[in-house]
């Protein structure tokens, strides 16, 4: 059996190896991410089956939990760094002709300790550790944001920085309050033990790790780094910090919420309507600012916070269904905005401009890259047959399934959101082939190793789109592990119980 | 004054936090603002100490036989500062690089007039 512990140690190693690599031959910096993230990719892959019967638990130093840091490598972590490897691979590709300027060896350095950091947050059961692999992500996202040393791109790195820093302060504050307490960082250790202590004192130390972890992740009144940093960074930064750093950061909210504090529709019904109230309200500010955007990527960008919400909301449902959904809705959204912002890389390299008008008539200068990003939005907005209808579908289903007033009211705050999202991308689709006729004699398609990754998420976004099922049972499960805290406390601890 | 005595330490951990906080959020030149979160981290780290300390604790290292380890402080706390001013230290480090290329481009490192990029 394959340990999962190589799945962080092999890119991490190979990370730090790149410089040394880079001494002997320039070029080979970019295949480095290449061979970390293909071989994360099989490892995951090869990894699933196994833990969908039962998580895998890794030790480190050889002592028991709690007294050691450990690994979970459940349903859901091993979905997310499948996911992670292979978005990250399909980048990598991608930035293998689209990164040419600049310190290269250092961006392919800081890329995959990027993914490292975002593989360690979702396999660690340790809450000390989840911090230390959440910097790791956050320090390498500020510095690629300000890659291309422009005037946008440091500005938005210092924001970023400046906020991401508090942020994670004061997740740091509430992980010490809550060893302060219980004396342990094992994840299942302190949910097996929250119960023994006032609910009143535990409530300081989530506000605290929600907030921090919220900063990451985009929350609403926590977003007004992301716009700026998404859309100043290289495109396939943008995708990466889109597709991946904020879906980690939703993904540890969820772990935290639903493992540690044990936030279920009995016990806190209010807390959950308070997360799914964020949700909605993150959403519509996302999709509002989106619709009134003329730059591509801060379109894309606000996009993104519009779909963090639902997916937010979809999570704050807390119902298996609900949960399913979100897991769904995540994986969709990481595949079409990767895409999205992909594709509108090169449309920008050809153009020269970040302007929406200045796309006008690409569908027939760059048809095959134009009909990706057509296809990459259509599944983002919702249209059967791609990813994005499915997913939506489940989050509709769940919130209706709830039969309580207020989570339809926010279901159909949330549809008025996916028309607006419909209207903004849909002029963008018009101007890319309606419109225009200026004729451009420079321009041709994006290079080949940009059209095989863009290729590769189409066919995925169609054919899960087609047959939901494919993803469906790895989505349950990992929906239940979620859920139901007490098999994961039984998973980490059942050898001293 | 037992109070004072007891939680000395935390009081001066979460008074150079909020410190840290108040320079953030109100001073305006970038310079200021980092010190700022230094300020935070230190503040952090104090707390992460004092929540494992015991007055008048020696080192948790069994040095001599018959030693106490009643009176040993907690060592995993010290361990997470260690993490944490590692972290720090890259922040920061990070924050006065990025301070160098805004003054390079903007010649001015006063944040209200660095505003470009906008909702």
């Amino acid at each position: 059996m394959v340990n999962p512990v190589l799945l962080i140690a092999v890119p991490l190693g190979l990370a730090f190896a790149i410089p040394l690599f880079a001494l002997f031959w320039k070029g080979a910096a970019k295949y480095i991410p290449l061979a970390a993230l293909a071989f994360n990719l099989v490892v995951s892959v090869l990894l699933l089956p196994k833990v969908l019967e039962n998580p895998v638990i890794v030790f480190i130093g050889g002592w028991q939990p709690p007294f050691c840091i450990n690994l979970v490598a459940g349903p859901v972590g091993v979905l997310f760094s499948a996911i992670i490897a292979l978005v990250g691979l399909l980048v990598s590709v991608y930035a293998l002709d689209y990164i040419k300027d600049g310190p290269t060896e250092k961006y392919h350095m800081l890329y995959l300790l990027l993914l490292t950091g975002a593989t360690g947050v979702v396999l660690t059961g340790d809450i000390f550790n989840l911090f230390v692999f959440f910097e790791i992500l956050c320090i390498s996202s500020y510095a690629l944001v300000a890659y291309l040393r422009d005037k946008a791109g440091i500005e938005s790195a210092v924001k970023y920085l400046i906020q991401g820093a508090v942020g994670s302060s004061l997740l740091l504050i509430g992980i010490g309050l809550l060893y302060g307490q219980f004396g342990t960082l094992n994840m299942a250790d302190i949910a097996q033990n929250i119960k023994s202590v006032s609910p009143m004192s535990v409530f300081v130390p989530m506000v605290l790790i929600v907030t921090g972890l919220g900063v990451e992740a985009a929350i609403f009144p926590l977003n007004a780094w992301l716009p700026d940093a998404h859309s100043s960074a290289p495109s396939s930064i943008s995708a990466i910090l889109s597709g991946i750093a904020i879906e980690v950061g939703l993904y540890a909210v969820a772990r935290v919420l639903f493992t540690i504090f044990g936030v279920s529709l009995n016990t806190t019904p209010s807390f959950l309507l308070f997360l799914a109230l964020l949700g909605v309200l993150t959403l519509l500010v996302g999709e509002m600012c989106a619709f009134s955007q003329n730059n591509i990527k801060r379109m894309l960008a606000y996009s993104s916070i519009g779909q963090i919400g639902l997916i937010l909301f979809a999570l704050a449902i807390a119902t298996s269904y609900g949960v399913t959904g979100g897991l769904f809705q995540l994986v969709s959204h990481t595949l079409s905005k990767a895409l999205l912002f992909l594709a509108a890389g090169y449309m920008i390299y050809q153009t020269g401009s970040l302007q929406i008008s200045a796309l006008e008539g690409m569908g027939r200068k760059m048809p095959l890259t134009c009909l990706a990003f057509t296809i990459g939005a259509f599944s983002l907005v919702g249209l059967p047959p791609f990813i994005g209808f499915p997913s939506k579908f489940l989050v509709v289903r769940a919130a209706l399934a709830t039969k309580e007033t207020l989570f339809i009211i926010f279901i159909g705050l949330a549809l008025l959101g996916t028309v607006i999202e419909g209207a903004y991308f849909f002029r963008v689709v018009q101007v890319l082939y309606f419109k225009g006729e200026k004729p451009n004699p420079r321009s041709k398609d994006a290079p080949v190793t940009a059209l095989i990754p863009m290729f590769i998420l189409v066919v995925l976004i169609i054919v899960v789109g087609v047959y939901p099922k494919l993803v469906t049972d790895v989505l349950n499960s990992a929906a239940t592990e979620l859920l139901s805290r007490t098999e994961y406390i039984k998973a980490v601890l059942g050898s001293i119980l | 004054m037992s109070f004072l005595n007891n939680y000395a330490y935390y009081i001066g951990a979460f008074g150079l936090i909020f410190i840290g906080l108040y320079i953030i959020l109100v001073k305006h030149n970038l310079i200021k603002v980092i010190i700022g979160l230094g300020i935070l981290d230190t503040g952090v780290n104090l707390f992460l100490i004092s929540v494992g300390y015991i007055t008048k604790g020696t080192a948790p290292i069994f040095s001599r036989p018959g030693i106490d380890s009643e009176n040993m402080v907690d060592p995993v706390p010290q361990a997470l500062v260690l993490t944490a001013i590692v972290i720090g230290v890259a922040v920061l480090a990070l924050a006065l690089s990025l301070a160098i290329r805004l003054y390079q481009h903007y010649g001015t490192l006063n944040l209200r007039k660095i505003r470009e990029q906008r909702w």
